[in-house]
């Protein structure tokens, strides 16, 4: 499903060459809720670019979805993005001037469906996140959790195969985290692909498996083990 | 897509309303700077008979002090005007198609007796006595009526063709042919009354300014000989000559007449060239003309080049604004710059949900074209109140502050392109962007 | 002091900074050439015309009927405006002066065909001429009432007895203005006559001739069918005095028209016109280039203090004053004008260089630029004040705020 092999990144400066990545090696399988775990500053978030089609790498290879993306132009890695991977991030990223159903909107304008298939994503998305009441709302008028909610909305719309979330609930309250987190494993349930970066080990607890980065590396790749759906709460003590 | 890319592109410019204000400001100040200047500038250095261009000439020729040049700025150049003399030589000759002499004279004109109307009231009016051909040849339009005869010309008839103000001032604009108005006292019959004819500039007589008025009546050439009227136009003498009386005058170096001739052949033009240089070469052995022999025929844009009509404050103007656009456009960039790079974490998003740069280069230059055109509009409409402010700093005809349309047309794809090109760099950064350093942190 | 860093921050934003500096470059050059035009028209403006002009007006009337006597018309116009109270002078005059239009013909020193000859605005007016155009008779008499010519209408080249003429053509006859009066003046037939008197100053025809002040009076009354007054009054009384003439004169005789009472000012403004428009619109335009490069600095400068609030509130929070964050911002902007303003010095010569060379302008003053300079200086530091201002006014706690 996703596979890196040897992938490296550079950021280069006048004064400084910092390798974010090294021989970063990963398989994620389809279905699967993988935590990506690390201190700040051990490449967690450039992996999940790199994953994201946001950033190329310098090294290695990468496929996705059986898809090399080593070579792909810019006009291609856009509409991998719109097509197959949604995004969650830490500041929710909401467009502040467009009211919630635009926000959610924006993705599937640049898919090119109809005003009417739009609206049907639209409207089925806010009923999922329980936002649909709040479709004329502008962001401002909204708590964080909400916010949130709405990004989900918004990555899920275009019925993605990967759903990409970076620090999805470092700006939220303990208990809108909770149901933030809630939302995204019913989500993976629905056989979405969720690849989380946190540096929280108790949301990471919640995931399928955990891969921990340091220094741009995987130091602690565990082995994914299919098994059935079972409740949130009884999975942490599984894992445990 | 198009209609979502203005809804969005009107949200943004929403967003910063005063920076939306400056750049639009910008613009369109800036065009209606250019479009004042350049209507101005247009219009000056038109020419009024552009459509015969090919076939209607000046006649000069060098009778001028053998001390010294007619023009010590350019000696090169022959006078402007002729003699009486030699202008009654080029309307002798049959090589022309039309051949028009011409000068004009100050006389009173008043309205036929019983004609009592408060706006006609006895005025000094200034009259060119033509040939006919002068109406033909410039082509200039009539509203009833038309020229008088070549018979009438022959005799110098009491026969008047009326500018259309003074048709509406004495005959409340009716159809005035067969009428009488009074020159001097003297009676004439209307033949014709023009449609409006204001030349900008006034390419067959440009020595009393290129804005000058245009005249109150025509009447036939030899009229003004009859009686003996002075011009009321420029005389140049150079010659120690004893002018006593007005045949003296007509005799003497004085040049005073403007000569135009019609030539649709090329070899037309260098027949009657070569008869002017025949007519001077003549004239040399009666001790006339002792310059070096120099004739010269002109078309009319070279007239009014040659007549330096288009003032260098004109140019100087035009500059200035052209700059002035620029400082505005220059304004704009980097007023846009610093809009897109506050936009970077937006269209970082746009990117990051699966917007193609083509899509975000469409989405900013539809942004860029909405302040370009709307600074147009606002631009074209203010240059049209600079235009009418304008008129308060000219002595002449409002012509010269007359919108041009076609100047207004390309003011509108000027501000377009300028807004385009302002926008283009900005627009061409932000594609340009990577958007991963955006998303982390608002 | 913080130079340094201010060049490296500036560096990493290129392009605003050159656009800024841009723009001061083409405002500096621009105004400097455009104010430097627009004193020169002033000047030309506001030359001493040498005559009264406030207080002068002029009058024409046109005989047009059979029974219309000139010279009999002249004396009875004469008559009935100089017994009007309020008038101080009144003389036929052939031309107006400051109108653009009159007459003009050359003088020598003496009857030598060789001799070069030198070019004057004539006058022809009769014994109270100079006073009603009050002209300052500096050596001399003027012409007595027995020696004016009356002309017929018919041309004529027969040369008066006596002339007056101002200082400056005596000058550019004689060298000198000094002994004039008693030498004789030739024309080009050899004819001559007497300098009778010298004026002091005074302009000719037309305003944009190089000989100007090269005006001679002749004591010649005009003939038919115009005949030209021109009236000196009383201050105060000109417009009321121009109504009552034009009525009197009116109703006095009906073989002729007066076709209008005009003030000199309605010529001079007339012949200045260019002068004034092109004054005009270059204040006008840099006026409003000046605002609009102010404006660019305020957005360019508020934008870069929006971008930068965080690091704002970081230098706060880490000891730095109010005064140093203002300071920060000024020094900024000033940096940036005084390279603007050095390209912009070149500009500004190389555009005065392409007027002059082309449009036969002087070239441009030194004290012009450098006053443009300082200037663009104070320009650029108003324009920054108020987002430097409000740059100070950040609080240090945005340091710590995320979001």
């Amino acid at each position: 499903m996703l596979e890196m092999h040897h992938v490296g990144k550079v950021y280069r400066t006048e004064l400084v060459e910092t390798h974010a990545l090294r021989d970063f090696n990963l398989k994620v399988e389809e279905g699967e809720f993988v935590a990506v775990t690390g201190p700040s500053g051990s490449g967690k978030t450039t992996f999940l670019n790199i994953a994201g089609l946001l950033e190329s790498f310098d090294s290695g290879t990468y496929s996705l979805d059986g898809q090399s993306v080593n070579e792909l132009g810019d006009d291609e890695r856009s509409r991998i993005r719109n097509q197959k991977i949604g995004f969650i991030f830490q500041s929710f990223n909401l467009i502040p001037d467009l009211d919630v159903f635009d926000n959610v909107d924006v993705p599937l304008r640049y898919r090119g469906f109809n005003s009417g298939e739009r609206k049907r994503r639209i409207t089925q998305a806010l009923e999922l996140v329980g936002l649909a009441s709040r479709m004329k709302h502008i962001p401002a008028q909204l708590s964080g959790g909400q916010q949130q909610r709405v990004a989900i909305a918004r990555a899920l719309a275009g019925e993605p195969r990967f759903l990409l979330a970076d620090e999805p609930t470092g700006n939220l309250d303990s208990l809108m985290a909770r149901q933030v987190l809630d939302l995204i494993e019913e989500i993976n349930r629905g056989g979405t692909t969720v690849i989380m970066v946190t540096h929280d080990p108790e949301l990471a607890r919640r995931a399928h498996r955990n891969v921990h980065v340091m220094d741009g590396k995987v130091t602690d790749l565990q082995p994914f083990e299919p098994r059935p759906l079972i409740v949130a709460g009884e999975e942490r003590s599984v894992r445990a | 897509m198009l209609a979502y890319h203005i809804r969005l592109g009107l949200k943004s410019l929403r967003r910063n309303p005063v920076l939306t204000a400056l750049m639009i400001g910008a613009i369109a100040i800036g065009i209606a700077v250019c479009l004042t200047a350049l209507n101005v500038f247009t219009l000056v250095s038109s020419n009024p008979l552009a459509h015969r261009n090919d076939v209607v000439y000046a006649v000069q020729m060098d009778n001028w002090d053998p001390k010294e040049p007619w023009w010590d700025d350019h000696p090169e150049l022959a006078p402007f005007e002729l003699t009486y003399r030699d202008a009654k030589a080029v309307l002798a000759s049959d090589i022309p198609d039309r051949t028009v002499i011409m000068r004009k004279t100050a006389m009173i004109m008043a309205p036929p007796d019983g004609v009592t109307a408060e706006t006609a009231k006895p005025f000094v009016s200034v009259v060119r006595m033509t040939p006919p051909d002068f109406f033909p040849m410039f082509d200039v339009p009539f509203k009833y009526g038309g020229p008088w005869d070549d018979k009438a010309e022959a005799a110098a008839d009491a026969v008047i063709v009326l500018s259309k103000e003074n048709n509406e001032k004495f005959f409340g604009g009716e159809d005035s042919v067969g009428r009488m108005v009074k020159l001097d006292d003297r009676e004439y019959r209307v033949v014709g009354v023009l449609d409006d004819y204001y030349p900008v500039p006034k390419f067959f007589d440009v020595n009393n300014g290129a804005l000058d008025d245009p005249e109150d009546g025509y009447v036939p050439f030899e009229r003004g000989q009859m009686f003996e009227l002075q011009s009321a136009g420029n005389t140049n003498c150079w010659k120690p000559e004893s002018l006593n009386s007005f045949r003296d005058f007509l005799n003497s170096e004085c040049v005073w007449i403007q000569a135009w001739v019609e030539l649709r052949t090329p070899a037309k033009v260098a027949e009657f060239k070569a008869f002017l240089d025949g007519y001077v070469t003549e004239q040399k052995k009666f001790g006339r003309f002792e310059r070096p022999l120099k004739t010269k025929l002109s078309k009319v844009s070279e007239w009014l080049e040659m007549n330096e009509v288009v003032e260098d404050d004109n140019r100087v103007l035009l500059g200035i604004a052209c700059m002035f656009l620029a400082v505005c456009l220059l304004n704009t960039v980097g007023l846009l710059l610093a809009k897109f790079s506050g936009a970077a974490a937006v269209v970082s998003l746009h990117r990051a949900l699966g917007a193609s740069r083509a899509m975000i280069f469409r989405q900013h230059i539809v942004e860029v074209a909405l302040i370009g055109v709307t600074g147009g509009v606002i631009g074209i409409g203010l240059g049209w109140l600079l235009l009418l402010a304008l008129r308060q700093l000219y002595n002449s005809y409002e012509a010269v502050t007359h919108l041009d349309w076609s100047v207004g047309l390309i003011a509108l794809a000027l501000s377009l392109v300028a807004g385009v090109l302002a926008g283009l760099y900005p627009t061409w950064r932000i594609c340009r962007l990577q958007p991963a350093p955006y998303l982390k942190t608002q | 002091m913080e130079l340094r860093p201010i060049l490296s921050a500036m560096l990493r934003n290129k392009t605003g900074a050159i656009l800024v500096a841009l723009q001061i470059a083409i405002t500096l050059a621009v105004v400097t050439n455009a104010v430097f035009i627009i004193n020169q028209r002033l000047e030309k403006i506001g030359r001493p015309s040498g005559m009264d002009t406030d207080n002068i007006l002029f009058i024409q009337s046109y005989g047009f009927a059979a029974a219309y006597n000139h010279n009999v018309t002249v004396q009875e116009d004469l008559e009935l405006i100089r017994k009007t109270p309020g008038v101080i002078a009144a003389s036929t005059i052939n031309g107006i002066p400051l109108s653009g239009g009159g007459s003009s013909t050359s003088y020598k020193v003496d009857a030598q065909e060789s001799t070069a000859d030198v070019s004057g605005n004539y006058y022809e007016i009769d014994e109270q001429g100079l006073d009603a155009l009050g002209v300052k008779l500096v050596a001399g008499r003027g012409f007595s009432h027995e020696i004016l010519r009356y002309d017929t209408g018919q041309p004529t080249s027969e040369m008066v007895p006596e002339v007056v003429m101002t200082r400056d053509m005596a000058k550019a006859l004689f060298g000198t203005d000094e002994g004039a009066v008693g030498k004789r003046v030739y024309d080009n037939l050899g004819q001559s006559a007497t300098i009778v008197g010298i004026v002091d100053r005074m302009l000719g025809a037309w305003v944009d001739w190089d000989k100007l002040t090269q005006v001679v009076f002749h004591p010649v009354v005009s003939g038919p069918p115009l005949a030209r007054y021109i009236v000196r009054v009383e201050p105060g009384q000109r417009d009321a005095l121009m109504k009552e003439l034009e009525t009197k004169l009116g109703e006095s005789n009906r073989t002729r028209v007066i076709s209008w009472v005009r003030t000199h000012d309605y010529y001079i403004e007339r012949s200045y016109k260019a002068d004034t428009r092109m004054a005009v619109l270059l204040g006008v335009t840099i006026f409003m280039l000046i605002s609009m490069t102010a404006l660019g600095i305020v957005g360019l400068a508020s934008f870069s203090v929006n971008a930068r609030v965080k690091q704002i509130g970081t230098r706060r929070a880490v000891g730095a004053r109010r005064l140093d964050i203002l300071r920060y911002f000024m020094l900024e902007n000033w940096v940036l004008t005084t390279a603007g303003v050095l390209v912009g010095c070149g500009l500004a010569y190389y555009f005065s260089y392409w007027l002059s060379s082309a449009y036969e302008v002087p070239k441009l003053g030194i004290g012009y630029v450098i006053g443009g300079v300082f200037c663009m200086w104070v320009l650029g530091q108003l324009a920054v004040l108020v987002p430097a201002r409000r740059a100070a006014s950040v609080p240090p706690a945005v340091a710590t705020r995320t979001v």
